[in-house]
């Protein structure tokens, strides 16, 4: 706990001593982000029907590399980026036609997109965004099971995309706070089940991130 | 870019929401299962009677299922109970008196039910329902409840023997599938009777007249225009597999009374604005259940904005006739002619008249009927829109003289052409007085001209030769000669299409047809050609009787538009977007 008011106390520190106004900054940059994420409760199908898989929500991790275009840039005002994140959930529960049961192991997510970001610049040092992502995750089950017993354990590597919004407060010229939320998912994965058999996962995930860029 | 990424996100996130929340239909065989339970609805049963078993699967103390489908049956002693029926193999059989442990077992699990058979006979067998009435065509389950010395009671339909007495009017079933399911076949009375052991019982089933099951309205996805009518056809289907139309008795009714409106005792609908309505027909069936039949009709081409008139200021000498046409302009930008759809009225009936089109057709006639020079305002409505309005001038000038055009015609046979005549008068003002004349032909064999309505000056050349045709208004009289020939038309080639085969939905466009021939002329034989389309409900005809080549698109899609012309066919598909 008191690590966490220790970050936030980071964070927030920067902006109490800042300048009202910064220069804005264009040119190379990286960035790092932390964040809670809700795996949604995903429809999953086999040959023999349907059935649901509901997650925890954890922890998620996200670091961008980018380039910040600068003022009246034909392309637009914006950024454009390279992101990488990693999120994990634990399976909960799982419900078939006979009810719910409990279901454990863990769902993660690597993923590697290029996010092409619209900002609004205004005079404050706020400014808001909007965010499209397209690019490819690695979805690992890893050690599924109902009730004790083995459901599947295995990838695959599939589209994926994000849209997301925000806002990003300059902190200085060069570094800048983002609170967002991004919407991530994916085609369906599919895994093989412990009995052989091929099942699709929907992946649909609900995210919140705080994270600071640093330009050069 | 960023006003589209907006509702791209909105969506997504209206798509997504909290998750799957359907209901499952898989089964969870990942669960081990522990223990299984047998159930059964009697534990003593007589002999010569059987019942069925059920397993109850325990899967690990979490949940249970039914699956019995999945058992294995044995009897402990086969000689007092046993499983002999091949088609349901969970029924045990009570064959002796006695005592029967039943096992059965899934995968590595089994349990255990003691089963008595008692030597209990039959004294009486009730069946149920009692008396039933079934409309002819449909079928009906019966149930033979049998009670045995010691007065205890046990179902025993599938141990009975069933039998109808009048198998015409009704088939009872007697095989391990369909013990006492009966099936009206016909209208009548039959007796259903179940025996065990040599004991009946029976009760009366009356079969009555087929019973109206469901309408079926036809077309059930019309697409139709704005401002225009279609018919709605309602077939009955009958418990007995009968249809039969059944338009006339049903009540008709419309969704939407916005978009289209039906009135409750017609099948004709009629459109008002662009949209969607589903159109009903309802009757209430002889077992008193209302049973209603649907139609979506989509409506197409625009909501009407405005009406202009041609001619919109006109004179006209007394007794003189001409066209009159109302053009629509529509919602989305769409223009067509809506002759046929508005109401006409004329100010001073004295002065002038408007005919009212036939149901169909874009055909109206103004004509002058003042004897002095007088004025009236002509209006076509529609709904609530702005009425177009037309200001007719009657004046009574004198002949002077007439003159006919073209001076003469050259035909091929089998073509038309046409002549008008212009009259001049006394105060130097000239008027086309075609539909006014009357028009004949010296030799009708060679040529015929129409003198009816839209018809007049219409030369047709008939066979090669030559032919006076004569036009009289006001007493003078007007000549011009028609020479008919034979050509051939080319065998490839010989009739092309022309027009915009693009329309946007509620506009008119005009195609026209021409016949080359082998002679190497070539002929406008747009008027001569039949026309025809075969998706209505994509684009049709404007009017096949008085506007040949013209057509309106409908809906999206394609349809093939069709030329035929002297024993050639010639088609351009027609695309609305």
């Amino acid at each position: 706990m008191k690590r966490t008011y220790r970050m936030i106390i980071a964070l927030c520190l920067p902006i109490l001593l800042c300048d009202p106004v910064m220069a804005q900054h264009s040119g190379p940059y990286v960035g790092g982000f932390l964040g809670g994420n809700m795996l949604m409760t995903a429809k999953s199908s086999d040959d023999l029907g349907s059935f649901s898989l509901k997650f925890n929500p954890a922890l998620l991790g996200s670091a961008v590399v980018g380039w910040d275009f600068e003022p009246n840039n034909p392309v637009g005002e914006g950024r454009i980026e390279l992101e990488y994140t990693r999120r994990s959930n634990q399976l909960d529960q799982v419900k078939f036609s006979d009810g719910n049961v409990k279901g454990s192991g863990d769902v993660t997510a690597d993923s590697l997109l290029l996010n092409c970001i619209a900002v609004f610049h205004n005079n404050t040092r706020w400014s808001p965004y909007v965010e499209l992502g397209l690019g490819a995750a690695r979805i690992k089950a890893s050690d599924l099971q109902v009730t004790g017993q083995p459901l599947s354990d295995g990838s695959a590597v599939v589209f994926a995309y994000q849209l997301g919004t925000g806002v990003d407060f300059a902190l200085t010229d060069y570094l800048s706070l983002d609170l967002g939320y991004r919407f991530f998912s994916s085609i369906p994965p599919k895994f093989t089940e412990a009995n052989g058999r091929k099942f699709d996962m929907d992946y649909y995930t609900h995210n919140i991130v705080l994270g600071m860029r640093f330009g050069f | 870019m960023t006003k589209l990424l907006w509702p791209v996100f909105f969506v997504v996130m209206l798509l997504s929401g909290c998750g799957w929340n359907g209901t499952p239909t898989r089964e969870n065989d990942f669960t081990p299962l522990t223990s299984i339970r047998i159930v059964a609805d009697y534990s003593t049963i007589a002999a010569h009677t059987s019942t069925k078993l059920k397993v109850i699967g325990n899967f690990s103390g979490l949940f249970t299922r039914d699956i019995t489908s999945q058992a294995v049956w044995s009897s402990g002693s086969p000689t007092v109970a046993g499983f002999v029926t091949a088609s349901s193999p969970s029924r045990v059989s009570g064959l002796i008196p006695g005592t029967a442990v039943l096992t059965a077992t899934v995968g590595s699990i089994s349990n255990t039910f003691t089963l008595t058979v008692s030597s209990a006979t039959i004294t009486s067998i009730t069946v149920t329902p009692a008396t039933p009435s079934v409309a002819n065509g449909l079928s009906i389950q019966f149930m033979a409840m049998g009670t045995f010395s010691g007065n205890t009671k046990q179902d025993i339909t599938f141990d009975a023997t069933w039998r109808s007495s009048n198998a015409a009017v009704a088939s009872v079933g007697d095989t391990e599938s369909n013990r006492g399911f009966a099936q009206a076949l016909t209208v009548g009375e039959t007796t259903i009777s179940a025996t065990l052991d040599g004991v009946p019982g029976s009760t009366l089933l009356t079969v009555t007249e087929p019973v109206l099951q469901s309408i079926t309205v036809t077309p059930a996805n019309p697409s139709i225009l704005t401002l225009s009518t279609t018919t709605f056809t309602a077939t009955g289907n009958y418990s007995n597999g009968t249809t039969a139309d059944i338009t006339s008795l049903v009540t008709w009714a419309s969704s939407d009374s916005g978009v289209a409106t039906i009135t409750s005792t017609s099948n004709k609908a009629s459109t008002l604005t662009q949209g969607t309505t589903t159109i009903s027909a309802t009757l209430v069936n002889a077992s008193g259940k209302p049973v209603t039949g649907t139609a979506t009709l989509k409506v197409t081409g625009g909501n009407l904005t405005g009406i202009t008139i041609s001619p919109a200021n006109s004179t006209l000498v007394k007794n003189n006739i001409v066209r009159i046409t109302a053009t629509g302009s529509f919602s989305n930008g769409a223009k067509r002619d809506i002759t046929g759809a508005v109401e006409w009225s004329v100010t001073n009936g004295t002065v002038a008249n408007v005919t009212v089109p036939v149901s169909g057709e874009n055909l109206a006639w103004l004509s002058a009927m003042a004897t002095s020079p007088a004025s009236t305002a002509i209006t076509a409505k529609s709904g609530s829109v702005t009425p177009g309005t037309a200001n007719l001038a009657v004046t009574t000038p004198v002949l002077q003289s007439i003159t006919i055009s073209p001076t003469s015609l050259d035909l091929p046979a089998g073509t038309s052409n046409r002549f008008s005549v212009t009259a001049a008068f006394n105060d130097s003002t000239a008027q086309d007085v075609t539909v006014s004349a009357e028009w004949t032909s010296n030799a009708v064999a060679k040529a015929t001209v129409g003198n009816i309505g839209l018809a007049k000056g219409r030369v047709i050349g008939v066979v090669a030769g030559s032919a006076t045709i004569s036009a009289v208004y006001g007493g003078l009289t007007v000549t011009a000669p028609v020479t008919v020939s034979t050509r051939t038309i080319k065998a490839t080639n010989g009739l092309t299409i022309s027009g915009t085969t693009t329309i946007v939905s509620g506009n008119q466009a005009t195609f026209t047809a021409m016949a080359s021939y082998t002679d190497g002329t070539t002929k406008d034989v747009t008027e001569d050609t039949t026309w025809s389309i075969d998706n209505k409900y994509v684009a049709i005809l404007a009017d096949s009787t008085n506007q040949p080549g013209q057509v309106v698109a409908v809906n999206t899609g394609t349809a093939i538009l069709t030329a035929k012309f002297g024993g050639v066919t010639q088609t351009v598909t027609v695309t609305v977007p």
